[in-house]
């Protein structure tokens, strides 16, 4: 079974699978082996969708709610039978209902979270760490490093700019977007393209301060011995935020493989271990508080919470953009200035 | 043999009743794998192709009006400086390396091969393998910074900004790269080379080095072309070395065809820049193809 996937949630029991503590993916391969799983990652929201529409075979996908609707518009996934799915009834309804298309579950919301700044509180000055125009701050140059994903850059523009539709820009807008994030590339000492083997050992070991990151490296810098001091910061324009859920591809031969192996993705166990691992919260919505490992983190990331993501005064959550013709183009411009 | 009899005799055979049945299959594989996609992706730049899902095709030129002067275009700017590199690399890489070449033919005598052989051994790992080492050697906490933190050079943890992630260490990989590749051809020219002409010069009382410029180094010239193009084209496409070592702005042409067809929804743009750098390769192969043939073979005579 080909799975395509974002590096660090391969399936327990799988050789890729290097945190031992997870279990989300071990009733699979508990009951089937790891043998008959192989993993294609996903470096980013963008070329994972443009790999499918360029033929890449796929019998389960791992895709975020932004690019929900461009799988199924392209006919590249059927929906799934939520009654082969155990676990499908304690799911977030909200979340199951982004996963909606034409009265059909297309998508199995798993894991949410937030994107946002991350700095070495060592580095920076708190004074500079209010919003996203960090990364606009010459002070800091050579030691930033921004997402090689386009999508996401433009986002960050916009809230930097203040325009509140940030995934449906004017031309007027996407073009002022373009010459602010021409204006900071140079900032830039690389973009990153791996949370792994890009940015991590960068920020953890002082070659950059300030970087584009989810709250998994927020919760490794806490738990790396000695803890690297590193937040995650509530920008004043807000984080953030995203949700993503599990495609099953049309044409898979392994119909009934992958729903048991997305069952042992989305059952109590396999969520509570996704968010006591990575501090992501997960779409089961029967996670208690209590339940997480580290309250602490918890309660600042709200992780019990999915409802969160719809407070648009603290997050902007990714959605689907009707011009992503325009904003991949115009990011590639800024790459090219 | 001289260049005008070897065409004849080709010619000849050429003509031989079935011969020229036997370039049939070439001919197809060439048409199937070089001028078909060239096709495809002229079409593309014309959009009357789309990867886009219900967006109509339609003839236009609107993507090479964009892309080609006089209006400002970051493609046509990153081209500019693409080739930049592309020629700084190759002009340097042809200097290094025809030393080496030199030695190989002149000085090393029977362990020429074998030396020829270690040269070219680090090329049987992976391309992708040696630029990661090369990470591993530039980067801010790596081989060199190290050692001159250690030996008090600087001030540690305070790594020199340039190494990594710079116009330097995309050209620097570059060069690496193509240095054994280039020093090939024009150690080949040399190591075949007719001494006695060398021989005459002394005789008729020229120095070593009035040797060296008036009869060696001429007659090695197309073997210092073959080697400049040889490294000239390839690295005029390149995206793996900037993708790896350069930073965001040391990106080079290549990377916005690659990230055209992979990263966004846009092929129609990307089109218009691959057939832009085709063109570019044709044109450098029809400037400098006559020295890959026939003057290799006359300087080998």
């Amino acid at each position: 079974m080909t799975i395509l996937e974002w590096d660090g949630y391969q399936a327990a029991g799988t050789k890729a699978q290097t945190y031992k503590t997870v279990v989300f993916g071990k009733d699979y391969t508990d009951e089937f082996g790891a043998s008959g799983l192989a993993y294609s990652l996903i470096q980013n929201d963008s070329s994972a969708i443009n790999s499918v529409r360029t033929g890449k075979k796929f019998d389960v996908l791992h895709p975020c709610a932004e690019n929900f609707k461009d799988y199924v518009d392209g006919g590249f996934v059927q929906p799934w039978d939520t009654s082969l799915l155990p676990s499908f009834a304690n799911l977030n309804p909200a979340l199951v209902k982004g996963g909606q298309f034409n009265g059909q579950q297309y998508a199995i919301p798993w894991d949410w979270g937030y994107g946002s700044v991350i700095y070495r509180t060592d580095m920076v000055d708190p004074a500079d760490a209010t919003g996203w125009e960090l990364f606009w701050n010459p002070k800091y140059k050579d030691r930033i490093s921004m997402w090689n994903g386009a999508t996401t850059n433009f986002e960050i523009a916009a809230l930097k700019l203040g325009f509140p539709q940030m995934d449906n820009l004017t031309n007027d807008q996407l073009d002022q977007a373009t010459q602010s994030l021409i204006e900071q590339k140079p900032l830039n000492k690389f973009l990153w393209a791996s949370e792994y083997t890009n940015l991590q050992p960068a920020l953890t070991n002082g070659d950059i301060w300030i970087a584009y990151s989810w709250q998994d490296q927020w919760v490794y810098g806490r738990e790396h011995k000695p803890p690297i001091p590193f937040n995650f910061m509530q920008p004043t324009q807000g984080r953030l935020g995203w949700y993503c859920g599990f495609m099953l591809g049309k044409d898979t031969a392994n119909y009934y493989h992958a729903h048991k192996y997305v069952e042992s993705y989305i059952n109590h166990a396999a969520a509570l271990s996704l968010t006591n691992t990575f501090y992501y919260g997960s779409a089961d919505a029967t996670v208690k508080g209590s339940e997480i490992a580290d309250q602490q983190v918890a309660k600042s990331l709200s992780i019990g919470d999915p409802n969160v993501l719809s407070d648009t005064s603290k997050v902007h959550l990714q959605s689907w953009e009707p011009n992503e013709v325009a904003v991949q183009t115009a990011w590639e411009k800024v790459t090219a200035a | 043999m001289s260049a005008i009899g070897s065409r004849a005799r080709r010619s000849a055979s050429f003509l031989r009743p079935g011969s020229g049945l036997l370039i049939l299959p070439p001919t197809v594989w060439v048409l199937a794998v070089l001028v078909a996609p060239i096709v495809l992706i002229g079409l593309y730049s014309v959009n009357l192709k789309t990867n886009l899902l219900g967006v109509p095709t339609a003839f236009s030129t609107a993507n090479w009006k964009d892309f080609l002067p006089p209006g400002p275009n970051p493609f046509w700017d990153r081209f500019k400086i693409s080739m930049t590199i592309t020629l700084v690399v190759s002009v340097v890489t042809v200097v290094a390396a025809y030393p080496l070449a030199y030695f190989l033919a002149f000085v090393a005598g029977k362990r020429r091969y074998a030396l020829l052989m270690l040269l070219l051994a680090p090329f049987f790992t992976s391309y992708l393998l040696r630029v990661i080492a090369w990470q591993v050697i530039l980067n801010n906490h790596g081989v060199i910074n190290s050692l001159l933190w250690q030996l008090g050079l600087r001030p540690h943890g305070d790594g020199i900004p340039w190494l990594i992630y710079s116009k330097f260490s995309v050209g620097l990989v570059l060069f690496y790269s193509w240095v054994p590749f280039v020093a090939v051809p024009m150690f080949v020219v040399l190591d075949t080379m007719d001494r006695s002409l060398i021989e005459a010069a002394h005789d008729l009382g020229a120095s070593r080095l009035t040797a060296f410029l008036r009869v060696t180094f001429p007659l090695s010239i197309p073997g210092v072309i073959a080697g400049f193009v040889f490294v000239l084209i390839p690295t005029t496409g390149e995206f793996i070395t900037p993708l790896l070592v350069g930073g965001p702005s040391s990106f080079m042409f290549g990377n916005s065809i690659q990230s055209f067809f992979t990263d966004t929804p846009n092929w129609n743009y990307g089109a218009v820049l691959a057939l832009w750098l085709v063109a570019i390769v044709l044109v450098m192969l029809l400037l400098f193809g006559r020295y890959l043939s026939t003057d290799l073979e006359d300087a080998s005579t």
